[in-house]
């Protein structure tokens, strides 16, 4: 399910800085202009700006209520007036298509949210404190690391029940281990520099060591394991939606919509296909920008 | 990250080696676990589901009581036309206060161990379905059953405390099969691994969520069973192989691996051109699925809440959209062919399409455009009802009643249900529920109090489903039934919605003759030949 | 090196330990009364037949005493009944465990040998337009839902051409199933290598060997290939827990008998002493695996015990 998780990041945080970092531009120049010369970078991030527009837009852009049974004929092919065809309802195909992509921005920012937000705060905490605080917390997250997000997911759903919700909080549950691995490398890098000891001598409180040293140290790698985490969720949801325990009918969510399509393929073959495009599409396109910002942000890479 | 290592070529390379070897045999272990092909003479028939238990008493699935058919026989029979007749049983006495029922065995039958099957096994299994620690799930439908007498090897009589008009139909059911003592031998093991039945196949191995294997019965008898063989099926092997894709069930049929099975519904009318499969569909199934409603808070306490949804719901248009003409409207609680469930009276007594009257009934409650209504709607997985009530939701919208779907097993929702009628808060709730039987007894089961599901249940109700279930007289059983549907429609307690409604519709390979379904949906693999 | 295996079998043995915890608390997780839920099902349980049940399972017991009551069954063997039918819970997992591995195993095969050729290509050939190819068809195959690319190969293989087959539980009805899994898999094997074998090309003994005139095929095979094997090896392990959660849902595409499938009906069913047993030999198999791949991780590069 999350096979596109970026395992080598551990290592990749872990080396150590080139000296010059200190005199580079920001994070932010270089990935602008890194992004320019990287074509793969600019296709990731047009798709996944498309897929934005689109959720944004959608109540402009649709041509009819995605949940508006007969605004066409049932399973009429694609054509002028409706591009991607109609499904066994007459639903037009596109509209649901274009509604999609709002559940499909939605599960990326949520899961990834919970995962991000519960990860970061163990790794800082974990990585931060030591003794066994630092123990517990990362050994429950190695626990957490060896269910796989599979037998995660299924659990969640067992217990609270098939609905789109409760599949995003399990997909996001599932992902926390990631993100506290490259949260407590980084801190456990930090802390092992001169100026952190000196930092702690001089009185710095707590707070401020971890929002002024450790925090911009970990944004970076964060972020990219962010990027392609957005895409492992969608995946993650839609395979659950598929089986039927993640988003329930009528919601235009593109993996109940391929489920759904499956009894109609060789009649139908449209009502499987373009909800298998967009989640292709998208999953691609976060996984290209998540590949174009590891080479803009990570600093190993850039020695190359 | 990487530096030279500094072992010899050859150990790594031993290394290497074993390691492939080892991912190697680790799958091939595992595949040579796997079970062989099918052998010729065997005939493969795929379902969309498993059975739970291979125990007559233990569960009331379709998915279950098809396999009970084909291992176990019943007394008694329904022949072509749907009158009961004799089978294991080859008469019976009805004594004139209706409390004692003599049924008397055709002679010679074996069980599948060998040991013949008498008047005690009938015993064995009755005492069985009844006892107090550990009773059948069915028990209500036996009825109120004092005792039973082994008279003779060949006779047994069943005394009752009441008369119970439905007894003599039940005993065709497949849940009333008929065990042999054997079974008691078997402890944990019965309707696991083992069984021991009288029917046309004998029961060989049961890998759950795969497949079912049953061997011919050599010396099967066929006494009743509306097929043209009287003796031991030709086939040699049955396998009953679960397959929970509908495509591919399909996919299996076109290779040739299965040979009988249900096609996924939207791909029927396909099917009907293709040359090389045939559809074989159940007629008179008694299946009745029908809406249902949690009665006991708001908003369905309210009967005008329910004619409301009644009046909302355009029930054909839906089905041709869904189904396209596979099934039939069905208006009464008591699907026909069951008692000539007459459509006509049903239909005078109902509810039809009348989006107005629905928003009056609304408004009178109190709902309008700015205040809609919101409900949830359940209903079970399969037979494409996921699609059927995707449209009932649309159509519900237009009037302003916002339904939330919630599909859900078929064990599910029978918690499920039981779970809402019990609550006193929370959204009003109603089911798409599917009942199968083949007698107005189901009335019984299902509405006198407490109720299948704890759900609407009155005084007058009651008394009219006791009257009918001692009534010995068809014609005046026929207006007491007549009477129940009268109160059960007009309350909206329950609105009629289709049938058939699930496992129906067969596909079968074009060289596989004698494949039939009998009346009430029991498929019959005694004629065939391939 | 006993060190070392002792200090990963510790952490195994704690996973598994952690992984029943999770599961005696997991009915208690679920809103309503635990007994009321398993038993919903049943048309005929009384309230006296509720109770028993519910001192049986120790649930009228405080946790911790319900935790050992647990435990106690599960180390003898009993894993209880399935709500549905009735039947034992452990014989009926172990029965459909063979066919998980069957899928895991073959596709993992699958992933190795495509994923590891076209990630050592791609890397050798760094830079060229074989590399972006070989790259291109890996964020592909990374991209494509598992379930899509499924459903498709049935639909045109299975279903229209008569190729393969489906509906079988011997290896024929595996091939597709195997190349689904497998193909999405070789994809991000085939990623990881690329990365791994960049940097070993990198390294300053592979250079020398470069400019000491060696032939291609030493460099590769002698060096850079053993050298990137113990990496390599970490990548497939990891492979293998994703595998398994993979087959969780081709099972349920391919209708393949595993217990993958299993589970998701038993999540339908609601039969929750069922899902507890699949979570729980679910949990012991990866624990188990990935112990296995520690070891096997060790006895090729001892020197990694030190680490």
């Amino acid at each position: 399910m999350s096979e596109s998780f970026p395992v080598e990041e551990l290592p990749a945080a872990l080396a150590p800085l080139p000296p010059a970092a200190a005199l580079r531009p920001g994070p932010v120049r270089r990935i602008g202009s890194f992004l320019l010369r990287n074509p793969g970078g600019v296709i990731g991030a047009t798709i996944v700006l498309c897929l934005v527009l689109s959720a944004v837009l959608a109540p402009i852009i649709a041509p009819y209520d995605p949940l508006h049974m007969g605004a066409g004929r049932r399973l009429t092919p694609p054509s002028p007036a409706h591009p991607f065809g109609t499904d066994e309802f007459g639903r037009d195909l596109l509209s649901r298509v274009i509604y999609g992509s709002r559940l499909t921005l939605q599960i990326g920012l949520i899961a990834v949210s919970i995962s991000l937000g519960t990860g970061l705060l163990v790794g800082l905490v974990g990585g931060y404190s030591g003794g066994w605080v630092e123990r517990i917390l990362m050994r429950g997250t190695d626990v957490l690391f060896s269910f796989t997000d599979t037998l995660i997911a299924l659990a969640a759903v067992a217990v609270l029940g098939p609905s789109l919700t409760n599949a995003m909080i399990a997909v996001g549950i599932a992902a926390i281990p990631y993100y506290a691995r490259v949260t407590y490398g980084v801190v456990l890098v930090e802390k092992s520099k001169p100026y952190f000891d000196a930092a702690v001598a001089a009185g710095a409180g707590h707070l401020r060591i971890i929002f002024v040293h450790l925090l911009p140290n970990v944004i970076p790698p964060l972020i990219v394991v962010a990027s392609l985490g957005v895409s492992a969720a969608v995946l993650a949801a839609a395979g659950l939606s598929f089986l039927g325990l993640g988003a329930q009918p009528p919601s235009p969510e593109w993996g109940a919509m391929l489920a759904s399509g499956r009894d109609y393929f060789t009649r139908a073959s449209w009502i499987m296909t373009f909800p298998g495009l967009a989640i292709a599409l998208s999953v691609l396109g976060f996984n290209l920008l998540g590949d174009a910002l590891r080479e803009a942000l990570d600093p190993r890479q850039r020695r190359r | 990250m990487a530096q030279v290592v500094r072992t010899s070529k050859s150990s790594r390379t031993g290394r290497i080696a074993a390691l492939v070897l080892g991912v190697l045999a680790g799958a091939a272990v595992p595949l040579a676990a796997l079970g062989a092909r099918a052998a010729d003479g065997t005939l493969v028939w795929a379902r969309d589901g498993d059975s739970d238990s291979l125990d007559p008493q233990r569960t009331t699935t379709t998915l279950s009581w098809e396999v009970f058919a084909q291992i176990y026989d019943s007394l008694l029979a329904f022949d072509e036309s749907g009158k009961i007749g004799p089978h294991l049983a080859k008469s019976w006495v009805v004594s004139p206060d209706g409390k004692e029922v003599s049924l008397t065995l055709n002679g010679d039958i074996t069980c599948h161990d060998g040991a013949p099957f008498t008047a005690e096994d009938v015993k064995y299994t009755i005492d069985r379905a009844l006892d107090a620690k550990n009773p059948s799930i069915t028990k209500a439908s036996w009825g109120p059953i004092t005792s039973v007498d082994v008279v003779n090897p060949e006779t047994v009589s069943v005394k009752f405390s009441s008369p119970f008009g439905a007894f003599l139909s039940f005993m065709t059911d497949p849940m009333a099969s008929m065990l042999c003592r054997g079974d008691a031998k078997l402890g944990d093991k019965f309707g696991v691994s083992a069984a021991i039945g009288t029917g046309p196949f004998k029961l060989v191995s049961w890998t759950k969520g795969d497949q079912i294997v049953l061997e011919r019965n050599t010396a099967y008898k066929n006494f009743g069973l509306p097929a043209q063989n009287k003796s031991a099926p030709h086939i040699a092997k049955l396998v009953v192989k679960n397959i929970t894709e509908a495509q591919s069930r399909l996919a299996g049929l076109k290779t040739g691996e299965l040979q009988v099975a249900e096609p996924p519904l939207a791909e029927v009318t396909t099917i009907k051109d293709d040359k090389t499969l045939t559809l074989v569909t159940a007629k008179n199934t008694g299946q009745d699925n029908f809406f249902e409603f949690a009665v006991h808070r708001p908003p369905f306490n309210d009967a005008r809440a329910r004619k409301a949804i009644a009046y909302a719901l355009d029930i054909d248009g839906a089905l041709d959209i869904v189904y396209g003409g596979l099934v039939d409207r069905e208006r009464c609680p008591v699907a026909h062919p069951v008692m000539d469930s007459e459509q006509d009276f049903c239909k005078s007594v109902g509810y039809d399409y009348d989006p107005e009257k629905a928003k009056a009934l609304l408004a009178e409650l109190g709902y309008g455009p700015d205040k809609p209504l919101d409900v949830v709607m359940l209903s079970w997985t399969g037979g494409d009802r996921d699609k059927l009530v995707q449209v009932f939701q649309n159509q519900l919208q237009q009037v302003g009643i916002h339904a939330k779907i919630e599909m859900m097993d078929i064990g599910t929702l029978n918690a499920r249900v039981t779970q809402e009628n019990e609550k006193t808060t929370g959204p009003g709730t109603f089911d798409l529920m599917g009942w199968a039987w083949f007698d107005p007894d189901i009335l019984y089961a299902l509405w006198h109090s407490p109720g299948a599901y704890k759900g609407y249940s009155t005084p007058e109700l009651d008394a009219l489903l006791e009257k009918s279930r001692t009534s010995a007289d068809p014609t005046s059983r026929l207006g007491l039934v007549h009477d129940i549907e009268k109160i059960l429609l007009q309350e909206a307690v329950m609105i009629p919605v289709y049938t058939p409604g699930w496992n129906w519709i067969y596909a079968v390979r074009a060289e596989v003759k004698g494949f039939k379904v009998g009346p009430f949906k029991r498929p019959m693999f005694n004629d065939v030949t391939f | 090196m006993a060190r070392y295996l002792l200090k990963r079998l510790l952490s195994a043995v704690v996973t598994i330990w952690v992984t029943t915890i999770a599961v005696v608390l997991l009915i208690h997780l679920v809103p309503g009364d635990p007994v009321k839920i398993m038993f919903a099902q049943s048309q005929s349980t009384t309230p006296e037949q509720l109770e028993t049940v519910r001192h049986n399972l120790g649930l009228d017991r405080p946790i911790y005493e319900q935790y050992a009551i647990y435990m106690s069954r599960v180390l003898h063997g009993d894993f209880g009944h399935t709500i549905r039918g009735d039947q034992p819970i452990l014989p009926l997992l172990l029965g459909r465990l063979p066919y998980t591995l069957a899928l895991a195993l073959s596709s993992l095969l699958v992933a190795t040998v495509i994923g590891l050729g076209l990630g050592f290509l791609a890397a050798y050939k760094r830079g060229t337009a074989l590399d972006s190819l070989c790259m291109v068809l890996a964020i592909g195959g990374v991209s494509v839902p598992v379930f899509w690319l499924g459903q498709i190969l049935i639909l045109v293989f299975a279903v229209r051409l008569s190729w393969f087959q489906v509906a079988g539980s011997d290896w024929r009805s595996l091939i597709l199933p195997a190349l689904t899994l497998g193909v999405t898999n070789a994809a991000v094997v085939a990623r990881l290598t690329r990365s791994t074998m960049i940097d070993i090309f990198n390294q300053d003994y592979i250079r020398t060997a470069w400019a000491k005139g060696l032939p291609a095929r030493t460099v590769l095979s002698r060096h850079a290939l053993r050298a990137g094997l113990v990496p390599i090896v970490t990548i497939l392990g990891l492979q293998f827990t994703y595998t398994m959660g993979g087959a969780v849902i081709v099972e349920n595409v391919f209708s393949w008998n595993g217990i993958g499938r299993l589970a998701v009906q038993a999540i339908f069913q609601r039969d929750y002493p069922l899902i507890q047993g699949f979570i729980l030999t679910f949990a012991c198999l990866v624990a188990l695996v990935s112990l296995a791949m520690d070891v096997l991780y060790a006895v090729l590069d001892p020197r990694i015990v030190h680490v």
